[in-house]
């Protein structure tokens, strides 16, 4: 084993020992109906990204080259994009196991499949890509590399960091910012397939938004006073050093770094198969920012105002 | 965010990279179903059933619940693992179905338990929660010692495989014709389950080094004594019984007699050794030997 790897687990084992799980009494019954009815809908609302994404109509053929190219590329950013949900939702689903030991089974249920859901986001964005001409896997610039690759599978497991921090930062902003660009980029897509594809994945990431939502109202009001303040510091956090530094948004990453995908993402805009131009992604990350802030406030969390070279305060 | 380490991420290969694997992550995502609404409930019919036979079957049931709960808390940890090694795409894939799955047959070993009458929480005597609480693979997958190869073998091709041989053995037995589609539908996801493990493991057979070979008769042993024989899945199997009550000991046999999904200690004597010999042979071309195991009832197997 690479000693990179043996390190990684033995950062998770140390993690695990944080933790005393206690198993029993498991209570199974629904004690959140919110959180049940997500998991209820997750089950009904299935699908399967081979067979009901109508990829017999997509017409590479029909783009000039440099569109396919530029198309190719966006998606496969995408997938870079989406990897990380699995890790994170499966490392959060353990988080619960063991903290709550024996009750928050609605909770559980739900990130029980929210990874194969997240997987199938990720096999769209790759099939999409390999249509139009082929997925890349590497993102062929260390920037934007080290960028799209943030350790939160780590963070969930954190045991001195408050689940429900992990929740707002991860859940309530990067999911919502995520939902919110799916649903611009959806808008602005005129290929079927595109929007096909791009509509599907936006139904699934409603949930896992409104499950992050509901479950931080439910859980905020038990967090002890002094670890609160944890909670606003891991969304101010995610937003300056993590989505402010261009993880979901190209036009943040340095320029240098992004040239090559942002232009890529401006022509897929251009020609509506599945991305947004810039200035409307602006109007989305404004747009979310804002909306995340007011919702906190609402359960008494201040999300403080943070500036940005290019958008000013935000 | 500095405090964490990264992952060596990229590339981030997604292309099919073991066929077979493959195929399985395929096959579950057209396979789904839903225990609320794929299972006939109004065919349980609980009124028609002795006291006693109920009262097993619900204790059966929520000890299955019990068990298949630590397919959500436990080895999940192995798809994290799967990542941060940059193992193939396809095991990553095929894993958070399985996950899915598992959530599903705990949801719906619950609701069984629960419709029966009314689900266990908890074993009778606390002390029981340790042989039926854990099989320890979340700490096997984050464990740097432990070789993947022995977790596959020991929760894969050992824990689940003597699991669907006893289910295979027994569904037609169960008569109830709710229990039943349970059981079949459970059934049709464990095989794949399997068959995953098998043949992930075929695969990196050529690759075994002595090492890792001793790691999967470690980890196959320390399942059938520690886990098996401990009673997580059958308490009469456990070889220190002692905990759990009689009344516990026995529901298997009179759920499964009731025609209400389990297993007889008949089933358990047939089974167990058949599946011993079975997965001593199949391991046997990569080099593995499995040793004989001593059981006060089973004998030496």
């Amino acid at each position: 084993m690479a000693e990179i790897h043996a390190k990684l687990l033995r950062g998770y084992q140390a993690q695990e020992k944080g933790f005393v799980e206690r198993r029993f009494p498991l209570r199974f019954e629904p004690e959140n109906p919110t959180i049940r009815e997500l998991y209820s809908q997750s089950k009904g609302l299935r699908w399967n990204p081979e067979e009901d994404i109508p990829w017999s109509r997509l017409a590479p053929a029909a783009y000039a080259s440099e569109v396919r190219e530029a198309a190719r590329l966006t998606w496969s950013r995408r997938a870079w994009g989406t990897y990380p949900g699995m890790g994170e939702s499966t490392a959060l689903l353990i988080r619960f196991c063991l903290e709550s030991g024996a009750t928050g089974m609605d909770a559980k249920l739900f990130l029980s499949f929210r990874p194969a859901e997240e997987a199938k986001h990720l096999e769209t964005c790759y099939l999409f890509a390999t249509r139009l001409g082929g997925y890349e896997p590497d993102p062929g610039h260390e920037t934007v590399a080290r960028l799209s690759n943030h350790p939160f599978a780590q963070m969930a497991l954190d045991p001195d960091l408050p689940l429900e921090a992990f929740v707002a930062a991860l859940g309530c902003l990067d999911d919502q910012l995520d939902l919110n660009l799916c649903v611009s980029h959806l808008q602005q897509s005129r290929d079927e397939v595109a929007r096909h594809a791009l509509r599907l994945i936006a139904g699934d990431k409603q949930r896992h938004v409104i499950f992050a939502w509901t479950l931080l109202g439910a859980r905020l009001p038990h967090l002890a006073a002094e670890r609160r303040p944890a909670v606003a510091t891991a969304v101010r956090d995610m937003l300056e050093r993590v989505i402010l530094a261009g993880y979901r948004n190209t036009w943040l990453l340095p320029p240098g770094a992004r040239d090559r995908l942002l232009a890529a993402e401006a022509i897929t805009a251009q020609h509506g198969l599945g991305a947004s131009p810039v200035e409307q992604e602006k109007r989305v990350l404004r747009a979310t920012v804002a909306q995340v802030r007011e919702r906190l406030a609402a359960l008494d969390v201040a999300l403080p105002i943070v500036t940005h070279p290019e958008l000013g305060r935000l | 965010m500095t405090t964490y380490l990264a992952e060596d991420r990229y590339p981030l290969r997604l292309a099919p990279a073991m066929t077979d694997v493959w195929e399985l992550w395929q096959r579950a995502k057209t396979l789904d179903w839903d225990p609320q609404t794929d299972i006939p409930w109004e065919q349980l019919q609980p009124e028609c059933y002795a006291e006693e036979q109920i009262l097993a079957a619900r204790l059966y049931w929520s000890r299955r619940t019990w068990g298949e709960y630590g397919a959500i808390s436990e080895s999940p940890a192995l798809l994290l693992r799967f990542c941060l090694e940059n193992r193939h795409p396809d095991l990553r894939f095929f894993f958070t179905m399985r996950t899915q799955e598992e959530g599903r047959h705990a949801e719906a070993s619950w609701l069984m338990a629960d419709r029966l009458g009314g689900y266990f929480p908890q074993p009778q005597n606390p002390p029981t929660a340790g042989a039926v609480g854990t099989h320890g693979v979340r700490r096997m997958a984050f464990d740097p010692e432990t070789s993947l190869e022995g977790i596959f073998a020991s929760l894969v091709c050992a824990a689940e495989e003597i699991l669907i041989d006893v289910f295979k053995a027994t569904v037609h037995r169960a008569t109830n014709p709710a229990v039943r589609r349970l059981m079949e539908l459970i059934l049709r996801d464990e095989v794949r389950h399997i068959a995953f493990g098998w043949q992930c493991l075929d695969a990196w057979a050529p690759s075994f080094t002595p090492e890792t070979i001793r790691n999967i008769e470690q980890a196959v042993t320390t399942m059938i004594e520690n886990v098996e024989f401990r009673g997580y899945r059958n308490l009469w199997l456990a070889i220190e019984g002692g905990d759990a009550t009689p009344l516990e000991i026995d529901a298997d046999r009179v759920s499964c007699e009731a025609g209400l999904g389990g297993s007889t200690p008949e089933d358990e004597m047939r089974v167990f050794p058949q599946f011993l010999a079975k997965i001593r042979a199949r391991m046997a071309p990569w080099g593995v030997t499995l040793p004989l195991f001593d059981h006060p009832r089973l004998g030496k197997i």
